[in-house]
């Protein structure tokens, strides 16, 4: 309601008077160009995803419309098992990363002195080394210890991916929880474990649902690790669907359909937890 | 060891282990690697000091193109998508109908995988079968062949990184807008301040905590951009648009030379370790990050 009284006293200036309501209209048509800006490749994407695959040259003239090539893709053995895969990966991932960093935030929050600091600094050094100076001798490090092509030779370095930055967000959210209850919980008896697991921690779940949020999307889509670090054993999603445009030639509409398959999870996850993405996000 | 200090340890020894053994140990094996010769003919990889670094560092490559290219990327990527995400919170932060909508489609890109959201766009701007180059004949104007040259190359590149990285900025700078107290802005608006003049000096200077957080870990994620570039040019045409990852990548797997590739990646790394160190020192005056 104020920011509606906010507009109505503004607009007795010069503009309002050349053009009435010229300020809705200009902000309306922001707002459909905006929306266009953001949906026109995803739109793009699925309109590709429907042509049959003679057409795909000449999406925009086209008029055949066809889901033979979703049917395509879920045939093939491949894209079923990278499917279940990056699910198992995206959840597994969510899970422990955040079981590993919520502790490790909760410490660079509660804590003051030489420890912490120096915790602080690695956190901060390690996140800006760029991933290329680490994910090709990873590849040799999965070998030595041959968890290569598996579910853990990817899931700890994607795990090590977010340690930093996780640290970093979690330590916001537990800042902006009151440590009295943890003291008062401690004075009736609980150990700091019990203190942090069961005053501490239940207080974070809203940051917790959102960083969960973003980093299942992120481990969904993530490509360069994948690629790297999977081979046949252990197709995964994203450098499946990229293979179709690289090694078995341009098959543009079955690139397109499987990127419309695994757009369906990430959009169901995202509209379920947009309330609290946006709530979470406070830095 | 007392008590607390043990309790502060067994909180980090997770994080810590993963930590070691799957970014210390390979970042180390990595420095090993660019200390010495690696190439083909070399199979008992001679030790030979900073013969590497030199080389990277006397390449024409990459001080004419690769630094400019990398630094011109993420001052570029970081403004646009700073405005246009600004812009969008501000717009996204009144009430009107249709906001939800609004705000699901600027949440699309977060959806998209960044590498199939740039074979897309490389998809769009295809000289000859592209949606971009339909329009542009529809409309009259000649075909542009986007990819093979540097600059048009270089700004499909840029808008794809902006389209995937706006909704970000966004979002967190709708969430800080949010949170922001709402007494200052009664008393502007009791003052009659104009709408330019409480941006100006209410809503920017409350927000600029929000913004440098976010100029800080974008500007460190652009400076190593691999994916999208290498997706939608390759570095190309003829290495003009390489940015330092894409380097590193190219003289490790194209010219099988890992050692001269790790070298430019530890230069690279030493780089923005600096670059982050100072940008942490104008992040500590804004906020107390480490307190």
């Amino acid at each position: 309601m104020r920011d509606v009284a906010v507009v109505q006293a503004r607009s007795v200036g010069f503009f309002a008077a050349l053009a009435p309501r010229g300020k809705a209209v200009f902000f309306a048509l922001a707002a459909v160009a905006i929306c266009l800006l953001f949906a026109f490749p995803v739109f793009w994407l699925i309109l590709t995803s429907l042509r049959p695959g003679t057409g795909v040259y000449y999406v925009h003239r086209g008029t055949e419309f066809t889901v033979d090539n979703f049917h395509e893709v879920l045939s093939q053995d491949i894209v079923l098992r990278a499917l279940l895969n990056s699910f198992m990966i995206s959840t597994l991932a969510t899970v422990l990363s955040l079981g590993v960093t919520a502790t490790s935030g909760y410490m660079l929050s509660r804590f003051k002195g030489p420890i912490p600091n120096a915790w602080f600094s690695l956190m901060y050094i390690f996140r800006c080394v760029p991933y290329v100076a680490w994910v090709l001798p990873l590849y040799f490090v999965t070998q030595q210890l041959s968890i290569f092509d598996t579910y853990w030779g990817l899931l700890l370095p994607h795990i090590a991916v977010h340690i930093c930055f996780f640290s970093w967000i979690m330590k916001g959210f537990f800042d902006g929880i009151d440590p009295s209850m943890e003291y008062a919980a401690m004075i009736d008896g609980c150990s700091r474990w019990g203190a942090f697991w069961r005053v501490a921690l239940p207080s974070a779940i809203p940051g917790l649902t959102a960083l969960a949020i973003l980093c299942w999307l992120y481990t969904w889509n993530e490509f360069l690790f994948a690629l790297i670090l999977t081979a046949h054993e252990t197709p995964i999603l994203t450098v499946v669907m990229a293979q179709f445009v690289h090694e078995l030639g341009m098959e543009w509409h079955l690139m397109s359909a499987t990127a419309v398959i695994a757009l369906v999870p990430a959009l169901i996850v995202t509209l379920f937890g947009q309330r609290y993405v946006i709530r979470g996000l406070r830095i | 060891m007392n008590e607390k200090t043990r309790f502060m340890l067994e909180l980090i020894t997770p994080a810590a282990l993963v930590l070691l053994l799957f970014q210390v140990v390979p970042i180390l094996t990595g420095a090993n690697a660019s200390f010495r010769d690696w190439t083909l003919h070399d199979p008992k990889r001679t030790w030979v000091g900073l013969a590497n670094y030199v080389h990277v560092l006397r390449d024409a490559e990459f001080r004419d193109v690769v630094l400019p290219n990398t630094f011109g990327f993420m001052v570029a990527s970081v403004a646009c998508s700073l405005l246009l995400g600004l812009l969008i919170a501000l717009m996204l932060n009144k009430r009107f109908p249709g906001r939800w909508l609004v705000q699901s489609f600027i949440l699309l890109p977060l959806m998209v995988a960044p590498v199939i959201a740039a074979i897309m766009i490389r998809w769009m701007f295809n000289d000859q079968f592209g949606v971009v180059n339909a329009v542009l004949e529809g409309l009259g104007f000649a075909p542009v062949s986007w990819l093979t040259q540097r600059w048009t190359a270089f700004g499909v590149i840029l808008l794809t990184d902006v389209w995937l990285w706006t909704p970000w900025f966004a979002l967190i700078l709708l969430a800080g807008l949010q949170s922001l107290p709402s007494e200052p802005f009664e008393a502007a608006r009791i003052d009659a301040a104009s709408a330019w003049r409480t941006f100006r000096y209410i809503t920017l200077p409350m927000l600029r905590p929000v913004m440098v957080v976010c100029i800080v870990i974008r500007a460190i994620d652009a400076f190593r951009t691999f994916d999208i570039v290498w997706t939608i040019s390759g570095g190309g045409p003829a290495r003009a648009t390489e940015v330092f990852s894409i380097y590193a990548y190219v003289e490790s797997f194209q010219f099988l030379n890992l050692a001269r590739g790790s070298a430019a990646a530890v230069i690279g790394a030493i780089i923005i370790v600096i670059f982050a160190l100072l940008l942490y020192r104008i992040l500590n005056r804004f906020v107390e990050v480490s307190k």
